[in-house]
């Protein structure tokens, strides 16, 4: 019999193996194993995900959102998880829209149902509590308007959030934010908990971009144009708008056939070019001013309104007509004024053909402009060494041979408007970041000095007379203001040939006469019925711009235009009609003459609420420009700072 | 032996309580989330709505056809001139 000290040694041996296996085992999990074992308990209890970044905006010039990022939903259903599928079924029918029997069936027969939706927070409100719903949130673009501006504003790619067309792509880079990462805890049913202090990286939201688009200015030319097309019965059509003091595009409207009503029509403006006709007859002038090969009493005969023009030495001829029958001697001005081919064709003779191509190539065609957009059209501009001598040069100073894009049009009349200098259009007036800070404001970029200012003063006055009476573009001219402008009519040409019987009319306006504030042009394809530009595209301009001045959110400077218009009618223009009103001049808003405005001090928000913040700054007069929600940041001007009753202070919260 | 079990389970206690407080945060702003999100939804639709209402799309006809109006020709409107904005100190004429 073993003594009992050796048996309780042997018991003690065996706890004693026991506790260094356990501690043995112990070292091997914590020490050599320890980093392993914490992944993967890690993994059990958390879940990494990507926190998607937000879209920057697109606005128009006056904060109207035109493209935004909103947060939208897909579903999927787990039946065998709903509590009560009858009236969860019921409810996702009725939110969801689609129809009960329909919903039902499947609900009976499948294991999971998945709605690609995508659904709207609202729509999913209801739906968010249930057992059984399982939603997937991701930002969508959101345009507030479906059509307006469109075609500029393009779109996202369907594969991803990147963009694909249009704004959204050539701007993509500014749009995309960077996504944020962060760790999800999960129980033991695998439902996800936010944590906040589990977020690895935030998510950092895209830039907003301020466009210089004007969606009040917008909708006119859409508008505008889609009427005129409609009554027209035209093929389709292209509206600009372009700010000639800074090159800013204000408003870009396109129609093709077959897009109206249904699609997103090409933005044409940028991409198609066209033959302008007698709008580029301008810019031969403007060669002819520049290399003085023309003086103002220097006249060609009109030939009767037709002149077979020689071509070649062996008896070739062309023929050139004029629709504008004109007898006698035309001028340089006059020709312009009636649009005379024949009166072009034969000043055009006194330029090389390297000093005409220079020239239009100067004002900006057959280059890019520089313009934010994707797909832009260089145009068509040959070289002279590929032109047809005598030839290309008449087609060149008609404006045939030559393809320009509505946007390039605008632009170099913008130069003829602003003494000469050509700039670069725009689409982008300013760069926000998420919080509101300005990364880029817009200025001008002066492209090169096309022609002196004297030269562009005599092309504007050129101008004058074309929409003057007995001008081609009489049809444009409004009664209380003056516009200048030039018309053309051009044959089209379309796959490489002309086609009888089609044309493009088209006008370009600068608006007011003195101080342009405005270029317009309006470019309408394939008109039926009366195909003039002074006769179609003309009356389109007039009518456009009588609803801009007649609007109050269209940014047109009407305090400088009054005061020029009345000394450009009192010197030489036309003597206001019978119909015209009294002008009445008001300060606004209204002060009477004693009272002294006063800058005061502007309150100190910050850490208010917004509607708190929005109360303080209305009573002490103070318009509210507001930045997010929540509770206040900052605010600009900021609090204490001297500011006159009226200023918008822009209030940042969040 | 007391007192270290009463430090044992105070702690236990501390931790439960704050992994408690945690996640009812965490469901809470799960919530606020959610209710800024809907409400950011219910603006976005508002916004839209709003701006279809008051377009030229919508309005202009509604006016001509229940009011009889007509876009006005530049001779049918009287512009009031508002002047150019004060500067800081300078009165107003």
């Amino acid at each position: 019999m073993v003594r009992p000290l050796a048996r309780i040694a042997a018991v003690q041996f065996g706890f004693a193996l026991s506790v260094a296996a356990i501690l043995a085992r112990a070292a091997q999990l914590q020490l050599m194993q320890g980093d392993r074992w914490a992944e993967q308990a890690q993994r059990q209890r958390t879940e990494r995900v990507v926190l998607p970044a937000r879209r920057g905006a697109l606005y128009d010039r006056n904060g109207v959102p035109l493209a935004v990022s909103q947060e939208f939903y897909h579903i999927g259903i787990a039946p065998n998880e709903l509590a009560n599928p009858r009236s969860t079924g019921q409810l996702l029918s009725r939110q969801l829209g689609v129809p009960w029997p329909t919903l039902q069936q499947e609900l009976r027969s499948k294991r999971w149902i998945y709605f690609n939706g995508p659904f709207t927070a609202t729509q999913v409100e209801r739906l968010r509590r249930l057992d059984g719903i399982h939603l997937t949130r991701e930002f969508q673009r959101f345009y507030p308007s479906k059509t307006l501006a469109r075609p500029i504003i393009g779109g996202l790619s369907p594969d991803g959030p990147a963009g694909a067309a249009g704004l959204e792509l050539a701007l993509d880079s500014i749009l995309t934010g960077q996504p944020g990462e962060a760790v999800l805890l999960k129980d033991r049913a695998g439902r996800r908990y936010d944590s906040p202090a589990r977020v690895i990286r935030e998510p950092v939201p895209g830039d907003d971009v301020v466009l210089t688009i004007d969606a009040e200015l917008q909708e006119i030319a859409e508008r505008g144009l889609e009427e005129a097309l409609r009554a027209m019965n035209a093929a389709g059509g292209d509206v600009v708008f372009l700010d000639p003091t800074n090159g800013q595009l204000l408003a870009l409207a396109s129609h093709q056939s077959g897009t109206r009503g249904a699609g997103v029509p090409r933005a044409s403006t940028f991409t198609d070019p066209f033959e302008p006709g007698s709008t580029a007859k301008l810019f031969t002038a403007a060669a002819l001013l520049m290399h003085r090969r023309v003086g103002p009493n220097d006249a060609v005969f009109a030939e009767g309104g037709s002149w077979r023009m020689p071509i070649t030495s062996s008896g070739r001829v062309r023929i050139i007509s004029d629709a504008h029958k004109t007898a006698g001697n035309l001028t340089l001005a006059r020709t312009i004024q009636v649009s005379s081919n024949i009166g072009m064709a034969k000043f055009s003779s006194r330029l090389s053909p390297e000093e005409q191509f220079e020239m239009l190539r100067d004002f900006g065609f057959g280059t890019l402009t520089g313009a934010e957009f994707p797909s832009e059209s260089r145009g068509r501009l040959a070289r002279p060494d590929k032109w047809q001598p005598k030839y290309t040069r008449a087609s060149m100073a008609m404006g045939y041979e030559l393809g320009v894009t509505p946007v390039q049009l605008a632009a170099a009349y913008g130069a003829i408007a602003n003494d000469g200098l050509l700039l670069t259009p725009t689409l982008v007036r300013e760069i926000r970041s998420p919080s509101g800070d300005l990364l880029y404001k817009h200025e001008p970029e002066p492209v090169r000095r096309v022609v002196t200012p004297k030269i562009a003063a005599q092309l504007r006055e050129f101008l004058k007379g074309a929409v003057g009476e007995g001008g081609t573009g009489e049809e444009a001219q409004l009664v209380n203001y003056t516009l200048l402008g030039k018309t053309g009519t051009a044959v089209r040409f379309e796959g490489g040939r002309y086609i009888r019987g089609e044309y493009t009319a088209s006008f370009a306006a600068l608006f007011p006469a003195d101080h342009p504030q405005l270029i317009v042009i309006v470019k309408i394809d394939n008109p039926q019925g009366n195909y003039y530009g002074g006769l179609t595209a003309a009356p389109v301009t007039r009518t456009m711009l009588q609803q801009a001045l007649a609007s109050r959110r269209v940014a047109i400077d009407r305090s400088r235009l009054t005061v020029q218009d009345n000394g450009v009618r009192g010197e030489s223009g036309p003597a206001p009609s019978a119909v015209s009103m009294a002008r009445i001049v008001l300060s606004w808003p209204y002060v009477a003459a004693d009272v002294k405005v006063t800058p005061l001090p502007v309150p100190e928000v910050a850490g208010q609420s917004v509607r708190e913040a929005a109360l303080a700054l209305h009573r002490r007069g103070f318009r509210v420009n507001l930045r997010g929600l929540g509770r206040v940041s900052r605010t600009a001007p900021p609090g204490g700072e001297p500011a006159l009753p009226g200023t918008a202070v822009t209030v940042w919260a969040e | 032996m007391i007192l270290w079990l009463l430090i044992f389970l105070g702690g236990a206690l501390a931790v439960v309580a704050r992994q408690t407080a945690a996640l009812r945060t965490a469901r809470r702003l799960h919530d606020l989330r959610e209710e800024r999100s809907n409400l950011e939804a219910r603006r976005a639709d508002l916004e839209r709505r709003i701006r279809l209402a008051s377009s030229r799309q919508v309005l202009v006809p509604v006016a001509e056809r229940s009011l009889g109006l007509h876009q006005p020709a530049d001779s049918e409107f009287v512009l009031f001139v508002v002047p150019a904005p004060v500067t800081a100190g300078q009165d107003r004429p």
